[in-house]
Formats: C-alpha cells, structure tokens, sequence
C-alpha cells in the first residue's frame, strides 16, 4: 500500500498480529494505537479454569459511569484487587 | 507417575516466579487453550481451527520447571466429542513441552440443541450415573489414544445438590478412572467445595478412590456467593483445606505434583510473596508423600453399550446446559424438574452471565465504556441480558465479542444515541473479525480516532477533533 500509512501491531498471548493502514498521515498516536490494539487482540483467547466469578465487566462499570453528568466515578462498593 | 514437585499453573502475571531459581518451584503447568486464537470460516462450511502462539509456548518451554498440560477447552465428562483435528494443536503442545502427562476436566461444556452443537460457557458436571460412567469412559479412552502423554481426569466442582437416582461422587470417579486405565487430578479445592456446598466429604470421597491412580494435587482458594462457596481461585489456600491435604498426601503412592491455581485477576490481590509463600506451603505438604510407589496389576475392563442410557445422558446435559445459560427449557423430564428448583443452577447462571459480560467488555472496551458512560448501568445490564437470552455462550472472547458486536449493531437503530459508538463499534469489531475470520474490514473516520479513544480511556467528555474523512484497513496478517 505505497503511500499509505502503516502500523503492524504484534500481541501477545494470542497469535494474532493485525496491521492498520490509514489513507493519510493523521498525526497518528502510534502508543494510542498500540494500547487499543492490544486491550482487544491480546484478550481474545480462552479462559482460564475455574468455576467462580469474572468481574471484568462489573469492575469497568464501577469505575465508568454517570451517565447524566458524564464524570468518571468510582462507585461505593467497588470490587478491589 | 515420577514425582516432580510443587508448582503453579503458567500465567504471564507470574512469569517472574518461573524465572527466579527458586527449586521450592519445579512444575509449570500450562493451560495452553489460553495461548490459542479460535478461527472460524466465515460461512457455513468449513470447520474451526485453532491456532497456537507458537512464540509464547517456545518461551515457556525454555523455562526450567518440568511441564504438565492442562486443558480446559475440551472436558471429557459429556456426551459431545470433539473431531480429532482440534485435539491436533493440544498433542503439539504436549509434544513442545515435553510434558510429562495431561489432564482435562470430568465436565462437559457444550450441548446439542437441534442440529446445533452449542458451547454453554462452563464447566459443568456429568451425568452421574452408570451412564455417565460410560459417556466418560468412552471419551476418556478416544482422547487419551490421540495424546502422545498419560491423560489425568480432574474431580470436578459440582453445584448442584446429590440426586436420589445419582452415583455417590467418590464412587463415580473411582468407577470412571478403572474402567478408563487413567490417572487422576484430585482437585482438593474442588472436593472442599463440594463438601461445604452439600455433597459428599472430601474424606468420604477420598475413602473410595484408588489412591495409587491420583498423580497431581490442585489447590487453590475460592470465596462464596450468596449461600455457595466457589471454587474461584481467587485466594490463597485456606488453612482448613490444607489441613485435609497433609492427611490425604501421606496415603498418595504414586503423587507427581502438587499444584497451586490462582486466577490473573486475582494476582494483585494475593501478590507474589503471598504466592511464594503459598509455594513454600506447598513443599511442607509434598514433604509428606510416601517415600516409595506403588504399581497395582489390573484386568481391563469392558463397557456395555446402551442407547437408551446414552439418549438420557445427552437429554440430561442438555437440560442443565439450557437452564445454565438462561434460555427456557421444554423438557418435561423428571431431572429437568429438578434441576429447575436446584440453587446451584443459579449460581451457574450469574456465573456464565458474569463471564460472558467479562469477556465482553475485555473484547469491546471501548464500545463498552462509551454504552456505561452515556447510558448508565442499568441500561446496559438489560442490553447483556436481551443478548444473553439470545444466544449461547463462547469461553473464547474472540467468538463472544464478534456475537455481542453483532448482535449491537443490529439494535443501534433502537437504542439511545451515544456520540460516537458506530465508529467505537466498527473499529473493534474490525480488529475481532481479523482475528477469528481473517477478515479484512475498511473503517470510515471523520474524527481522529486516537482523540476519541483517549479521551474515552480518560473518562473526560467525548468530543474529537473533527477532520477531514479518511479510510482504515484493518487487516490481518499472514
């Protein structure tokens, strides 16, 4: 792809690596890029054995929400690890 | 089995602990499904694959501890069998490793519905009864045939309260591991937890198993949900259960290892000097086996073959599979009466729901925040549950987050406006699609997309700067 901007994107665990190429130069945050890549590709595998709790999700919604006045809040209760 | 020690199930978390020298540690057990990627063919045909890091496991395989396999992505304890090609990446992983045996779970984690073979999203424990002994047997025999190390079945957790019609469960082991000739995982925590949650006692249990079959120990630490102790391996070893195991060691002839679970997102939490000191616990325990083996002569044993026995055990999984993961059940069966009324069918629900959800928001962080920020909790918690109604699980995140992006994208239209969520949507969707289909994905941007994926990672107010439009391609490699 001459001419167009080129990020190729190594992850690990999973073996996926997966390039991003981008029409122009946007000025482009390459650790930005890096950093989202990896929160996706590098999670994509299986789980781990066990038969209890995953509190991926309840620990984002405790520190993300308000959703009227959009402020980040950590909720009372909040699971801690 | 030959002894090798005291170790840790293999997690990046705890990769220093691997790397330190330290000879209280001489096992590394590898659960190696977590260093896979599903693909799947994008249409009807075709079949799934999976693919292993082979960067990650030759890096694994250079650290010092003697290796043991442990997988979890395809337990023996169902009537559901897996085609030979997908056991293919698991023998190349025993064979990398050199390890010295293999072990999966007496569960089963998928059932059939229709024409559809569908995953439930756990572990859940078999039919237990003469039946279920020989769905096991059988299962247990094909996969230890197509593995080029001794297979090890592990005692199961099991929510559910005893039937009147079941096998008690130490019978139920002993009678699988000598039909089947295999060795036996005996997952303490697992017994324990059992034990507290109204089964038979680990003493019990461990009264009726043929002690010389049990080549590795599990422990690890849980935590309870509402009346239900877990077994999450979230903590440490409680003390109780390590008071079991000092008896139970000292009676296990032919003991290889003895191995401490912690799940990742609970290292923080224990830390790493608890987990040595978990370790150093451990050796204490391992200290206490026998000194000598003991090698016992059996005669092999036959199964009968029963179709009506088998069409119960599929109808049985298919009930509990069903209630597990909240879809409604038709059966009229007695078992499907009772496990309507079982608590532990609860448990397992908000268990599959919460690891569903979890899964998802590793796969879609982004999509996800932006959904809690604009439009609250609530909310969103009723979009996971219509979605969870609407399909089955996957234990790969890669499969769950392509459904849920799917599945979203078909109600934006009906949703509240959230700025900005198509975009969020398409790009991590595109990434997800790259990796289990190999697809390629072009992505329409008007903003500058690292402005808008900051500051939804900050948490300030979502407005990037606009520019003119431009094109992405995400694409995978190879």
């Amino acid at each position: 792809m001459s001419g167009f901007t080129h990020l190729a994107l190594p992850q690990d665990p999973v073996p996926i690596r997966v390039n991003i190429y981008v029409t122009r130069d946007i000025a482009f945050n390459l650790d930005k890029m890096f950093q989202v890549t990896r929160n996706v590709l590098g999670r994509l595998g299986c789980e781990g054995c066990h038969s209890g709790r995953v509190l991926d999700f309840r620990i984002m919604e405790n520190f993300v929400v308000n959703a009227k006045t959009l402020e980040v809040n950590e909720l009372p209760g909040a699971v801690r690890f | 089995m030959r002894p090798l020690g005291v170790g840790l199930i293999y997690l990046e978390e705890l990769e220093s602990l691997f790397r330190e020298s330290n000879p209280a540690l001489s096992v590394l057990e590898l659960e190696p499904e977590s260093f896979w990627q599903k693909t799947l063919p994008e249409g009807p045909k075709g079949r799934v694959k999976f693919i292993p890091n082979a960067g990650a496991m030759a890096r694994i395989a250079a650290l010092p501890q003697h290796k043991l396999v442990h997988s979890v992505g395809f337990p023996v304890g169902g009537s559901v069998t897996y085609p030979d090609h997908e056991w293919e990446p698991l023998d190349a992983t025993i064979r990398m490793l050199g390890a010295s045996w293999v072990s999966e779970h007496l569960s089963f984690n998928a059932i059939e519905t229709g024409n559809a073979l569908e995953q439930v999203g756990f572990l859940l424990p078999p039919r237990q009864t003469t039946a279920g002994v020989n769905t096991a047997v059988r299962g247990i025999r094909r996969v230890a045939s197509q593995l080029s190390a001794p297979f090890a079945f592990e005692t199961g957790v099991n929510y559910l309260r005893p039937g009147a019609e079941e096998i008690p469960d130490g019978e139920f082991f002993a009678s699988i591991a000598e039909a089947a000739d295999c060795g036996i995982l005996l997952d303490l925590h697992n017994l324990w937890a059992n034990e507290r949650n109204g089964r038979q006692p680990v003493t019990g249990v461990i009264d009726t198993l043929p002690l010389d079959r049990v080549w590795e120990i599990h422990l690890a630490g849980g935590m309870t949900l509402g009346e239900y102790y877990l077994d999450a391996h979230s903590d440490t070893i409680p003390q109780p259960l390590l008071e079991i195991a000092s008896t139970v060691i000292p009676r296990l002839p032919n003991l290889g290892a003895v191995v401490f679970e912690i799940m990742p997102g609970y290292v923080s939490h224990v830390g790493l000097d608890g987990v040595r000191e978990q370790i150093a616990l451990l050796n204490i325990l391992w200290r206490l086996r026998p000194v000598q083996s003991l090698q016992v002569e059996r005669q092999p044993v036959s199964l009968a073959r029963d179709s009506s026995e088998a069409s119960d055990v599929v109808e049985w999984e298919r009930v509990l599979g069903t209630l597990a993961v909240g879809h409604r059940s038709d059966s009229l069966s007695g078992a499907a009466d009772r496990l309507a009324k079982d608590g532990g069918v609860a448990i397992w629900r908000t268990l599959i729901d919460e690891g569903r959800d979890g899964r998802i928001a590793r796969a879609m962080r982004f999509t996800m925040t932006l959904l809690l920020r604009h439009l609250g909790s609530a909310s969103v918690q009723q979009l996971l549950r219509d979605y969870h109604a609407s399909t089955f699980p996957d234990l790969f995140t890669s499969v769950e987050g392509d459904r849920f992006a799917d599945y979203l994208r078909g109600r934006l239209t009906t949703l509240p406006s959230v700025p900005f969520l198509p975009e969020v949507l398409q790009f991590e969707h595109a990434l997800i699609r790259a990796a289990l289909y190999g697809a390629r994905s072009q992505i329409e941007w008007d903003v500058d997309p690292t402005d808008l994926l900051s500051a939804i990672e900050e948490g300030g107010a979502v407005s990037p700067t606009r520019i003119p439009p431009f094109r992405m391609e995400v694409v995978p490699e190879g």
